[in-house]
């Protein structure tokens, strides 16, 4: 049994009655169904998480020009002009 | 001459010797769209004056330069564009404007291709039907009532309806490749980090991969020369020494080594899928390769290790969608309840099932268990496709076990995941693979059968499967 | 209550002075207009992706090091996800399985003498945008959010709780201030936020560690001190009255100096951390790491140290020197120049850090270079000036910027070396002050030093001090007899 209502609140959503019976089954079923990896002995396997030989390339520290307001305010009305604005976190 | 049936290379030529103008190329294709695309809805986004403007602009030129030259191209909409909308088939993303171009756009529009469009797909490429676009489902042109495949399915359908020449999609458990074969053309995903990923708007990070949709093995080819390439501004890109994808396109194959997969006759495949897997080992025996049988044992945990993988770093990457800075906000009494409201409303069923599963699979006392574990099995699947690459230099399988359905059809989301049971462990592995096209069934919808080919070689894939589609 | 111990461990977010952001090419410009160093990486826009800045590796690297701590040829990155609205992505990219740096230490100094924190871990990070909120909740119910600080490169440094006492987490603050600006890797200035410090702390009476509480954004050197003395006293006072320390946050209230429970919100924090997809693990050469080695500067423990064995100088003296690496430079070159080192950090410490507080002006604006300095030192060594007339001659020059020498030919203030007129002035004060003397031939011998300040009053201090007290000896003298 997953506690659906501390994954919600992870993920910052709210299932609406009627969706959240059928996502929570959906849920248990799919997750049951990874039980089927159990079976696999990973013992001393290490995880993949990267490509072979991966690994990082390093940028020089050198300023370059960003986006300018107007991209800004294609997507969002700025606050005085300047300033993204959302409503405050409770009791903060 | 029809227009809209040359090939990239066919067209550029024409239009370079002057023997057509760009403007005619766009109106034949236009006339396509205005034929078909109230059916196939195969756009989201959708700017044909724009693109007659750029064809003029593209006549008006003296220096045709450009292997797209003039090209008619469609880009998937979870593809950054420059000032375009970019939705990634999701509401919470409608009316988004792009303020950049993701690298491979960059490189397409370098090449002269005109975008006439951002197609449909299945939300945040969660989806093998394009069925889950928050916006409407497009339909397979082979067969409106079926669907086109996904999650790059409205990419597939407009370049099987020839509403263009070519497109772009995404590959992240087998998106490219599962369309490409439904709607009956050619599909490739890159080896991981070949092509930059920048633009791209991650569903898993780890997994995804833009590749080409075009309507044969050379376009595919083309494609790629463009698109791949080392970029800057992607970690994950890998600098390897530029080559010419369409070199050895017409070599023989001769004394190749290509291996199937002995798994395979584990899982329920459609009798014609079957016959079509038999005639092209048909196909490459007459051609002189030799097909031998190889084992990638784990095959079968592929599916549960891609559906924990892919929802863990998806609940991440969808977590900047909270509203403040672009997209849909639905304000409520304090942060939290914005929160909740927007992302709630903005995404559809199939994307909250995920960013669930993936919050559940990483959360305290579930990492090990879950991710982790799924993470090791994914080592143990890499490296059986590393061992069956020391005996061959290519695998062959389909690319689905059955042929498209119909719209509506799928109804549990189990059902669904295992559509992509053959693309899936390509992705894992992080190797090259391609879909071409293989006959139809009774139903006449096509069948696509997919090569593997070994990291970074897509010159050999591109080599065999050209093979294939000309010597059969 | 003394049997109680205080066990204390820091975590110090150190912001790092590179020009552009940890993983994107935007300026780190403190104080620019709000969302105008911002691109599609640091807002979070769908489809960007981050790429490294080597300065960051590079300062990183270089803070390790001078922490003594092991530098890992391979660490990797992280994602911490929580929902905040200056936190763009939803998550924060960090080190996690394996840091950049780990297991160092520094030597503090403390009233009991040198002291090892040990420092369990130095990570490399990215920091958040920054809300800005006007007045409280019942004032105004939104945030305002600038992104500009939105992936500002960060180190932080986690210690062992080795720190027993709120001076010593002072201390080790103040010393690890010094020590990133003498690497150059970061302006140190707290207020600025450059330098941000969280403080966990518990007391016990025996060998297990008790409840600890974190306090959290202290903004200054003198809030921790004091958000320590109030947390240990706190805790010890409710474990004298029976009750239990509760594992909370807290804050303190700058105007009280008490430390507060944050409200606390039942809301579980899980982090899920996992490896962060778009960046494989960042690899490092010996080389690299060992370049970075050679190339450290000594640092504020092993200058003040030299400067007490090479120059003489007064430990208290070479503490504050060392401090800054302005003042310590400044010093070295004033000494190389004069070789009078003793005089050139008295003057330093009196005078010229006198005028400094009092101007506000930093060591390296200052006209009063090492060549003025040294025709200073000289004007006192041939008796030009007195060391009365110095302080006079050092200060104006300070203000005026003229040179030593043009102040002592203004103002006149060249030394009275003159015994005949030195005399005439002896002869007067004695004159005048016929008490004084009277006391000191009875054997008050120590009234000398009255009728000598008098002689240097009326010289206006230019009489050479040696000189007046001979020529009054011996007038006394002459008087006894």
């Amino acid at each position: 049994m997953i506690d659906i209502e501390k994954i919600e609140h992870l993920a910052a959503l709210e299932l609406k009655e009627g969706e959240k019976e059928k996502i929570q089954k959906d849920i248990e079923e799919i997750i049951h169904y990874f039980e089927i990896l159990k079976e696999v002995d990973t013992n001393g396997i290490e995880p993949y998480i990267y490509m072979k030989g991966a690994h990082l390339f390093l940028r020089k520290d050198q300023v370059k020009k960003g986006l300018d307001r107007e991209d800004l305010k294609k997507n969002r009305i700025l606050s005085q002009n300047k300033f993204y604005k959302v409503k405050r976190i409770m009791g903060e | 001459m029809d227009i809209t049936e040359l090939s990239i290379s066919q067209l550029v030529k024409n239009i370079k010797s002057g023997e057509i103008s760009v403007k005619e190329v766009m109106k034949s294709y236009i006339e396509n769209i205005n034929k078909k695309e109230s059916k196939i809805k195969a756009f989201i986004h959708l700017d044909i004056d724009n693109a007659l403007k750029k064809a003029e602009e593209l006549d008006r030129m003296r220096e045709k330069n450009g292997v797209l030259f003039g090209v008619p191209f469609a880009v998937k909409d979870n593809i950054n564009v420059l000032n375009t909308e970019t939705t990634a088939g999701s509401k919470i993303l409608k009316g988004y404007i792009s303020p950049y171009d993701a690298t491979a756009v960059e490189k397409v529009k370098k090449e002269n291709a005109i975008i006439i469009g951002k197609t449909n797909m299945d939300e945040f490429a969660m989806g093998s039907s394009t069925e889950n676009s928050a916006f409407f489902p497009t339909h397979n042109p082979v067969n409106v009532e079926y669907v086109p495949g996904g999650s790059s399915g409205g990419s597939a359908a407009a370049v099987k309806s020839k509403e263009v020449l070519a497109a772009l999609g995404s590959d992240t458990g087998g998106s490219v490749r599962e369309p490409a074969s439904f709607c009956g053309i050619v599909g490739l995903k890159p080896t991981y980090g070949l092509v930059s990923r920048y633009g791209l708007i991650a569903f898993s990070s780890s997994l995804d991969q833009i590749g080409p949709l075009a309507r044969n093995v050379e376009d595919a080819a083309v494609l790629l020369n463009v698109i791949a390439g080392f970029d800057s501004r992607d970690e994950t890109s890998v600098n390897i020494e530029k080559k010419d994808y369409t070199a050895l396109l017409g070599k023989e194959i001769k004394g190749k080594k290509i291996g199937i997969i002995k798994e395979i006759t584990d899982f329920d495949l459609q009798q014609e899928i079957k016959s079509a897997l038999n005639k092209t080992v048909d196909t490459l025996n007459k051609l002189q390769a030799e097909v031998i049988e190889v084992s990638i044992p784990h095959l079968k945990y592929a599916l549960p290790v891609y559906y924990i993988i892919a929802p863990s770093e998806a609940s991440a990457n969808l977590a900047r969608f909270d509203g403040v800075r672009y997209g849909l906000i639905r304000e409520g009494n304090n942060l939290k309840e914005t929160y909740q409201l927007t992302r709630t409303e903005g995404f559809g069923e199939e994307v909250k099932r995920r960013i669930l599963i993936g919050t559940f699979a990483l959360s305290s006392g579930y990492y090990d268990a879950y991710y982790l574990k799924a993470s090791k099995v994914r080592r143990i699947i890499a490296n059986e496709f590393e061992n069956a690459f020391k005996k061959v230099d290519a695998l062959l399988l389909p690319t689905t076990a059955t042929t498209a359905f119909k719209i509506g059809e799928k109804k549990s989301p189990l059902e669904m995941y295992a559509t992509d049971i053959f693309t899936i462990p390509v992705n894992l592995a992080g190797l090259p693979a391609i879909s071409i096209p293989s006959g139809n069934d009774k139903k006449g919808l096509p069948i696509g059968m997919q090569l593997i080919g070994k990291w970074f070689k897509e010159e050999e894939l591109l080599q065999i499967a050209y093979s294939i589609e000309n010597g059969g | 209550m003394s049997e109680y111990k205080p066990t204390i461990g820091l975590e110090i977010h150190v912001q790092l002075a590179t020009k552009t952001k940890i993983f994107c090419s935007c300026s780190t410009e403190f104080g620019d207009e709000p969302n105008t160093n911002v691109c599609p990486v640091c807002l979070g826009l769908p489809g960007a992706l981050p790429v490294l800045n080597e300065k960051v590796v590079e300062y990183a690297v270089r803070l390790g090091s001078a922490l003594n701590m092991t530098i890992n040829k391979v660490s990797t990155f992280y994602r911490k996800n929580y929902f905040y609205p200056d936190l763009p992505k939803g998550y924060q990219i960090t080190q996690y399985a394996i840091p950049i740096a780990s297991e160092g230490f520094l030597e503090i100094k403390t009233k009991k003498g040198k002291r090892k924190i040990r420092i369990q871990r130095g990570h490399i990070e990215e920091d958040a945008g920054k809300s800005i909120h006007t007045g409280d909740i019942t004032e105004s119910q939104y945030s305002y959010i600038d992104f500009n600080r939105s992936g500002v490169p960060l180190m932080e440094i986690v210690t062992y709780p080795d720190i027993e006492t709120a001076e010593e987490a002072y201390e080790f603050l103040v010393l690890l201030r010094k020590t990133v600006r003498y690497l150059g890797v970061s302006s140190g200035d707290m207020e600025k936020g450059a330098l941000r410090c969280d403080v966990n702390v518990s007391v016990s009476k025996n060998d297990k560690i008790g409840t600890k509480v974190e306090i959290k954004n202290l903004n200054s050197f003198k809030s921790v001190r004091r958000a320590v003395e109030y947390e240990v006293k706190r805790q010890i006072d409710v474990l004298e009255n029976g009750g239990s320390v509760v594992q909370e946050t807290r804050h303190l209230n700058e105007k009280t100096g008490e430390t507060v429970a944050m409200r606390t919100k039942e809301e579980l924090n899980d982090y899920r951390y996992f490896p962060e997809p778009d960046l494989p693990p960042l690899i490092l050469t010996d080389e690299f790491i060992e370049k970075i080695k050679k190339e450290l500067p000594e640092l504020p423990l092993q200058k003040e140290e030299r400067f007490i064995k090479e120059y003489g100088i007064k430990e208290d003296y070479a503490h504050d020197i060392a401090s800054s690496i302005e003042l310590a430079n400044y010093f070295e070159a004033v000494c190389r120049a004069t070789k009078k080192p003793k005089e050139v950090a008295n003057f330093l410490m009196t005078n010229i850090m006198k005028y400094l507080n009092k101007t506000g002006k930093q060591i390296t604006e200052i006209s009063f270079n090492e060549k003025k300095f040294a025709e200073f030192l000289s004007l006192i060594d041939n008796g030009t000036i007195s060391k009365n007339i110095a302080k006079e001659v050092i200060d104006q020059s300070l203000e005026t910027g003229k040179s030593p020498k043009e102040i002592v030919k203004e103002r006149g203030l060249v030394q009275i070396t003159d015994e005949d007129a030195i005399k005439e002035i002896v002869l007067e004060v004695l004159k005048e002050n016929p008490k004084p003397v009277s006391q000191y031939l009875s054997g008050k011998t120590q009234t000398i030093g009255f009728l000598i300040g008098q002689v240097m009053k009326k010289t206006k201090g230019k009489a050479n001090p040696q000189i007046v007290n001979k020529l009054l000896r011996n007038a006394l003298m002459k008087m006894k007899k």
